[in-house]
């Protein structure tokens, strides 16, 4: 019954509407397509699928490319499980930023303070699964009154509140309360013992020959499609449509006589709650934590990158700017080229053109560019003449 | 030692499950690891060991960016000379027991590099890619305490050896000790042990000394040492400590605070960019006139940047490129032939750190880990330019010289020298037993083959 609701209430908003602006209103392939991305199972079994291939993608086929031109710009172990752990906490921020329309810059507040949390939770159980469970806790806690004061405000306003809120609980983490935190020194010794207790270590291969899939990455894919399943069922129910019409124009919503305050408290909460899983797996995944890393305000502005990047009108859209971003910091900053030298430092530099780059070329990120050209394709395939006389007349 | 009978604290919980967690590892690695590991698998694989082919990796984690990205690249200056000299043979290599100058265990040595970003947690994540991905037997660099912690505590999961590089906190060595890391470097404690004599002998006794200090892991210990020896040594007393935090560039509101005329000394307990705009700053305030200025841990980039205002300021240093002893010289012709400039004491430390844990493998005969910990723990050595040293086997510090720095004078600085060598203070006269100072609350840890 609400799936009916969802597709009916689909197709005149946003992204039916930009598809089918470049196919030009015809193409039967294309609303078929877009029909299927619509669907739920559809979602979640293509991201599963797309999660079975992605570290061996990143690892072996990149280093195999990496073998022959004598540069290594294949993945390590670890960094599979780190996109996917990003990937959540801005699959919740974009609910919030490409949805909603409020940019906080104050989500590092929710991951650290989570992390932490499931830092502290460790040394008593020292369960994963529980240790998410406490640092979602503590984040939901915290992004209430964070956003109860900061929602008050708009634009500019709301960031800075965000941002202040955050950078408070840094200094805090730094300072007096490093006899929590362990303060600049940074909290190690977080031990999450596997799963099912103790009886799977995290670190443990999945497929004894392709050591790209450990037990993390395979915990870290259930939580990332569970992550998926959510984003994708709150954005596709009517709540989700106000979030989207907030997004729009909150006047609206307002004379229709929605409590406007009351959506977007909770798009703001919501979001911590996906940033607060985030912190809690980083922190199981890094077995470290550090004020810089959890609360300092760059991290939220990666949040913000990683979501402008990927694309911020779709649901995944923004794993593929995490994907984008974490390869960069943590791969091609390693690379060295024959005649420049060394990345390293340049690795932001790098960042930066591919971000300007992408918003430039597809102003809606790397989904975006994805959606046109998938468009495009079948779009051409199908029946299109539009298309074959844009594009294949001039090739040919 | 009988202290943490009620609570569980953190390095407990760790110490178990490193426990279950190497076993872990060591199981994994055993389907993995076996096969082709040349003469040299007597051991059980363990971390990267056995080490596969006909090179070795060595894995260079350096500041390319952020507040001491320039300290970066004189690390990466030194480790470039210590890799070609392991290779090629030349410069200490010759000097030095054990090492033949083509490679290390007759494998050519390989680098790769990372940029830590001064960030503790890039740093992590790069150490883990070249831990993981490029199979790097040792890892070394870092500059900033902040990140050798968090890298060691990392290494010390991963069994990989970790050689600090600039780190001069007390925890390095002290509360967050490991056992797979081995700092050569001198701490905040030992800048204390040699400075306060000479001050005291300079400037006097019953003085009142007032502190800033940059508010991180480091900038806290080296307050709090400066405060424990001033106050011992030369009977000073302290007005008060005052944080600043870490990347300041404007402390003309905390210089203004300084009460002029009941201080003595005035002590900045800040490095790099941070110390080359307070004391500037201080200067400029006339804060010099009213009282003595100290920088109690001197760095080039800091001398360079405050190098009008350096004269005749105190301050301690790990080694400087004018000592007169042999191998001092001898790093010093090589460095110079190769950069055409003299090395700074971070260069310095990065080249010793990479040849120590080449020798230590030579003695060792193997790469597998805890034999190469056990050839490092306790060595005696002397060809590092700063005398005798001892890598101490209960906290893995170097007990070794401290050298006390007087800022030039504008008219006599040249590019190269920038501070003179006021004393060279003999590792007999501090030090700190394994029983005491930050030493008493290290716990190292597993070697990984228990």
């Amino acid at each position: 019954m609400s799936r009916e609701d969802r597709v009916a209430g689909d197709e005149p908003v946003t992204d039916g509407g930009t598809v089918a602006d470049e196919s030009t209103g015809t193409g039967s392939g294309g609303s078929a397509l877009a029909r299927l991305r619509d669907r739920e199972d559809f979602v979640v079994i293509a991201s599963a699928a797309a999660l079975v291939v992605f570290p061996f993608l990143l690892i072996d086929v990149l280093g195999a490319i990496g073998d022959v031109i004598g540069t290594s710009i294949g993945g390590y172990a670890g960094l599979p499980s780190l996109v996917l752990i990003y990937g959540i906490i801005v699959i919740g921020f974009n609910l919030l930023l490409g949805y909603t329309g409020l940019l906080s810059f104050g989500h590092a507040a929710f991951f650290g303070s989570a992390a932490y949390s499931a830092a502290l939770f460790s040394q008593v159980v020292p369960s994963p699964i529980l240790m998410i469970v406490a640092g979602t806790v503590v984040a939901t806690l915290l992004a209430w009154p964070i956003g109860f004061v900061s929602i008050r405000r708009s634009g500019v306003y709301f960031a800075v509140l965000t941002l202040t809120f955050g950078q408070a609980l840094y200094f805090w983490a730094l300072g007096p309360g490093s006899w929590l935190t362990n303060g600049d020194n940074g909290f190690s010794g977080i031990e999450a013992h596997g799963l099912f207790v103790g009886a799977l270590p995290l670190d443990a291969q999945l497929i004894p020959v392709f050591d790209s899939y450990t037990v993390m990455y395979a915990f870290a894919s259930i939580v990332m499609l569970i992550a998926i399943w959510v984003g994708n069922r709150i954005i596709n129910s009517p709540y989700g449509l106000i979030f989207e019409a907030l997004g729009e124009n909150e006047e609206r919503v307002e004379f229709v006589g929605l409590n406007v305050f009351r959506y977007k408290l909770m798009a703001f909460v919501i979001s911590a709650v996906f940033a607060g899983v985030g912190g809690a797996m980083f922190t199981i995944h890094e077995q470290y934590i550090h004020p810089t890393t959890a609360l300092y305000w760059i991290q939220s502005g990666d949040f913000v990158i990683m979501t402008v990047l990927g694309g911020t009108g779709s649901l995944v859209g923004p794993v593929f700017g995490a994907l984008v971003f974490e390869y960069v910091a943590n791969v091609v900053s390693g690379v060295s080229l024959p005649v420049i030298g060394s990345i390293g430092s340049l690795w932001r530099f790098v960042l930066g053109a591919v971000f300007v780059f992408i918003v430039w070329v597809f102003p809606r990120g790397i989904y975006g560019a994805f959606a046109d050209l998938g468009a495009r394709i079948t779009g051409g395939g199908g029946d299109g003449e539009e298309p074959a006389a844009a594009d294949g007349g001039e090739a040919e | 030692m009988a202290r943490d009978t009620t609570t569980l604290s953190r390095r407990d919980v760790l110490k178990t499950s490193g426990a279950a967690g190497a076993a872990g590892l060591t199981g994994l690695a055993g389907c993995a690891g076996i096969g082709g590991g040349g003469g040299d698998s007597e051991y059980p694989a363990l971390g990267n060991y056995p080490v596969e082919g006909d090179e070795v990796v060595f894995g260079l984690n350096v500041p390319q960016s952020g507040s001491y990205s320039q300290e970066g690249e004189d690390e990466l200056r030194g480790y470039d000379l210590a890799v070609d000299h392991l290779n090629n043979g030349g410069g200490w290599v010759d000097n030095w027991d054990g090492l033949s100058g083509e490679g290390v265990l007759d494998k050519t040595v390989t680098t790769v590099e990372g940029d830590t970003a001064t960030d503790p947690d890039t740093a992590r994540q790069s150490a883990s890619r070249m831990i993981s991905r490029d199979n790097a037997i040792m890892v070394t660099g870092g500059s900033s305490s902040g990140v050798a912690i968090a890298v060691q505590g990392l290494c010390q999961e991963e069994n990989v050896i970790f050689q600090c590089c600039i780190t001069h906190s007390n925890d390095t060595t002290g509360s967050e000790c490991v056992r797979y890391s081995f700092r050569e470097m001198f701490n905040a404690y030992m800048t204390g042990q040699a400075l306060a004599p000479v001050l005291a002998e300079e400037y006097g006794e019953d003085l009142n000394f007032y502190q800033l200090y940059a508010d991180y892991s480091w900038g806290q210990t080296q307050q709090a040492s400066m405060e424990q020896f001033f106050t011992d040594v030369g009977g000073w007393n302290q007005i008060e400590s005052v944080p600043t935090p870490l990347g300041t560039s404007d402390y003309s509101s905390y210089l203004s605070d300084v009460p002029r005329d009941e201080t003595d000394v005035l002590v900045l307990n800040h490095y790099g960019l941070d110390a080359a705009n307070s004391l500037p700053q201080a200067i400029e305030a006339g804060l010099d006139e009213d009282m003595e200025i100290v920088v109690p841990l001197y760095n080039r980039l800091m001398a360079e940047a405050a190098s009008g205002s350096i004269g005749g300021i105190f301050g301690t240093a790990d080694w400087n490129w004018q000592l007169e002893d042999d191998a001092t010289q001898s790093f010093v012709e090589v460095y110079r032939e190769e950069y055409d400039r003299a090395p700074s004491y971070g260069a310095r430390i990065a080249y010793t750190q990479t040849l120590q844990y080449a020798a230590a493998v030579e003695r060792a005969e193997t790469f597998y880990p805890p034999e190469v910990i056990r050839e490092m723990e306790g060595v005696e050595y002397d060809g590092a330019g700063l005398g005798a040293e001892t890598m101490r086997a209960c906290d893995h510090q170097a007990q070794r010289d401290v050298l006390v720095m007087q800022g030039a004078t504008p008219e006599e600085q040249t590019e190269d020298k920038l501070l003179n060598i006021v004393s060279q203070t003999s590792r007999d006269d501090m030090g700190y037993a394994c029983d005491a100072g930050p030493a008493a609350e290290c716990e190292l840890g597993e070697y990984g083959d228990e």
